[in-house]
């Protein structure tokens, strides 16, 4: 039974990790379409993603709009998160719906919709629309994530700080503010997380003059199978992980420092 | 000395329900005075009241005369303690010391002087650099203490700071919160659901129940010259037995018989009244035989709790338990089941009216 669990378990992780044991070596690989197992290896594609205007631009369009995007979305949610954890007001319930509403609709048929409307404003091709169309997607995710920090902060706290002498003001900025910064961060991560990687409503929407990255690797697979998706793809990972162990790796160092001085 | 701290007709209600209704009371300066009361009665209501988090529905309050009306909580300068502590989980315990002066706009070096001749005081030198959750809630609570001092408030809440440590560290606590209150003479509200606590620390007792004031008195008095029935049932262990006034100290008790009692000229009873005799089981006395100089009974004897040093015996007279309070020494010669004489002097009965 037990070995039984142990192959499973390494078979399920296997299969999990198996695209990444793919995509890795073929990042480095001197075929001229995506190939496995590569021929030989080189960093040429390496270099044809940092040099080449067809990725670059694509990329700095990613990288703007998910930037706009988390700020728009932090805008608009952490005052929402506040009002619907905090306080009851008429129609509360059907506000906590309306938050939840782009989670629940497929991604395929809000682009439809996007794409329709955004047409007669004019705002189909343009960052705007796409920044626009990615916050509404990214508002969900983060509400959730805010919401469950919120219902878990103590309000006494808040007494406590207004009982020593803060403003409602001083009390944000001092206590409310830096408890829930864990929170916030994690929640704007999740916008900018879902904005980069968006690719439905981007095909849809974002055309020549706002081409996001998704969308241009998309085409790319369809059209030559460039090896650059590779490197892409390799670059994004250890993006990831670097995120996911540079708390850790900064608590460590922060603890070495503070032994160091002590 | 005047009074410090008033509040006259001070009510709060929720929706329809009235959870303070028509709270007065004095309190003097430097005075430490606990709320006593079960869970519900309405204590917190009142603390978050003087402290501004709530708005009263009717009644003012005034510290020196001055009301505290349209004075926003930061306004008030007011210390308190909360039952969690509500620690700032971010900053050290001197940053959290350091905040209330920080919000007053002291100096950083003077402010940091300050907070940590606070910690100091509370006992707390060597801990000033670590954050709340490396700390005990013994430690904790004196962080949350010296945090609500440091200012200099003009009163201090405590609303059951003690609740969440175990029995020693409670006593200890008790000891060290008293210390430090006479030491800076601050004007102090101490909540506690806790008799004995209220009974050690205070100055003055305030016994709620249901959202109203059923005494105010010192602990001694609040013990022996309970103002009702729920207060002496509340306080300590009791005997209650009822009563009809047949004279001038005397009363007719249906469980123990004819019995005289010491007058209070304070009240005014009537022939005829009834009333409640309340009795203390420290009271009773075994006797041997019948003594003709005191009052005297016979009970059955059902359940012996011995202590050591003294034992409860809870007999039955009738239909109704009696209960007593005897040295351990004596309770040898007593059996279950067995009857027994008690006997008790006329200045054991307190008579309550209400
Ligand atoms: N915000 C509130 N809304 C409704 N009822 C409340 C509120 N706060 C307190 N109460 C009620 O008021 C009564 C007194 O509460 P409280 O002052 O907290 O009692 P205590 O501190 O003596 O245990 C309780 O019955 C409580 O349920
Ligand atoms: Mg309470």
């Amino acid at each position: 039974m037990d070995r039984f669990l142990r192959w499973t378990g390494t078979a399920i992780v296997l299969f999990i990790a198996a695209p990444l044991l793919i995509v890795v070596p073929m990042s480095f690989s001197t075929s001229a379409s995506l190939q496995f197992p590569p021929p030989g290896y080189w960093l040429g594609y390496y270099a044809q993603y940092f040099t080449d205007p067809v990725w670059l631009w694509p990329t700095a369009n990613s990288l703007i709009i998910a930037t706009a995007t988390t700020i728009l979305t932090m805008a608009l949610v952490v005052p929402a998160t506040f009002a619907l954890v905090r306080h009851k007001f008429w129609g509360k319930s059907a506000a906590n719906l309306m938050m939840m509403m782009p989670m629940a609709v497929p991604h395929i048929v809000m682009a439809v919709g996007y794409y329709s409307y955004f047409g007669a404003l004019g705002l189909v091709h343009s960052h705007l629309g796409v920044i626009l169309a990615h916050t509404c997607l990214s508002v969900p995710i983060t509400f959730l994530v805010l919401s469950a920090n919120l219902k878990g902060f103590d309000t006494t706290l808040e007494r406590a700080a207004r009982s020593l002498g803060a403003s409602q003001r001083q009390t944000f900025w001092h206590v409310t503010l830096p408890i829930l910064r864990p929170g916030l961060l994690i929640s704007a991560l999740f916008a900018f997380i879902q904005s980069f990687d968006e690719t439905v409503v981007a095909i849809f929407i974002s055309g020549r003059g706002a081409e996001t990255l998704p969308r241009r690797m998309f085409d790319s697979i369809r059209q030559e199978a460039d090896p650059v998706i590779a490197v892409i793809s390799t670059l994004l990972f250890g993006a990831v992980f670097l995120g996911l162990i540079a708390p850790h790796a900064w608590r460590f160092t922060r603890r070495l420092i503070k032994k160091d001085s002590q | 000395m005047t009074d410090y701290l008033q509040l006259s007709g001070v009510g709060k209600t929720f929706g329809n329900f009235t959870a303070l209704d028509e709270i007065d009371l004095n309190i003097k300066k430097g005075e430490f005075v606990t709320f006593l009361g079960p869970s519900g009665s309405g204590k917190t209501t009142t603390l978050m009241i003087i402290a501004g988090f709530e708005a009263a529905t009717r009644g003012t309050i005034t510290i020196e005369g001055q009301s505290l009306a349209g004075l926003a909580p930061q306004e008030r300068n007011i210390g308190i303690v909360f039952q969690n502590y509500a620690l700032f989980p971010h900053k050290t315990a001197i940053e959290n010391v350091y905040f209330p002066l920080q919000m007053r706009g002291v100096k950083k070096a003077e402010g940091l002087r300050k907070a940590d001749e606070m910690l100091a005081l509370v006992g707390l030198d060597g801990f000033a650099h670590r954050f709340p959750k490396e700390l005990s809630g013994g430690q904790q609570q004196r962080v949350a203490l010296a945090r609500a001092l440091v200012f200099e408030p003009d009163l201090l809440l405590l609303d059951e700071p003690l609740g969440a440590l175990d029995k020693n560290l409670r006593e200890q606590m008790q000891i060290e919160i008293k210390r430090i209150q006479k030491r800076l003479g601050v004007t102090t509200i101490f909540v506690t659901h806790d008799q004995s606590e209220a009974m050690s620390m205070s100055d003055r007792v305030v016994v709620f129940s249901n959202g109203k004031i059923e005494q105010a008195a010192p602990p001694l008095d609040i013990y022996h010259r309970p103002a009702s029935r729920f207060v002496a049932d509340f306080i300590g262990e009791s005997n209650l037995l009822e009563a009809t006034i047949t004279g001038p100290g005397q009363a007719d008790c249906h469980t123990l018989g004819q019995v005289q009692f010491l007058p209070d000229p304070a009240k005014t009873l009537g022939i005829g009244q009834a009333v409640t005799l309340l009795i203390r089981p420290e009271h009773f006395k075994l006797s041997c035989a019948e003594k003709p100089d005191r009052m005297n009974a016979t009970i059955i004897i059902d359940t012996i709790v011995n202590y050591g040093d003294n034992a409860l015996v809870i007999g039955h007279k009738d239909t109704t338990q009696i209960r007593m309070r005897v040295p351990g020494a004596d309770v040898v010669i007593l059996k279950e089941g067995d009857p027994c004489h008690i006997c008790w002097t006329d200045d054991a009965i307190f008579v309550l009216d209400r």
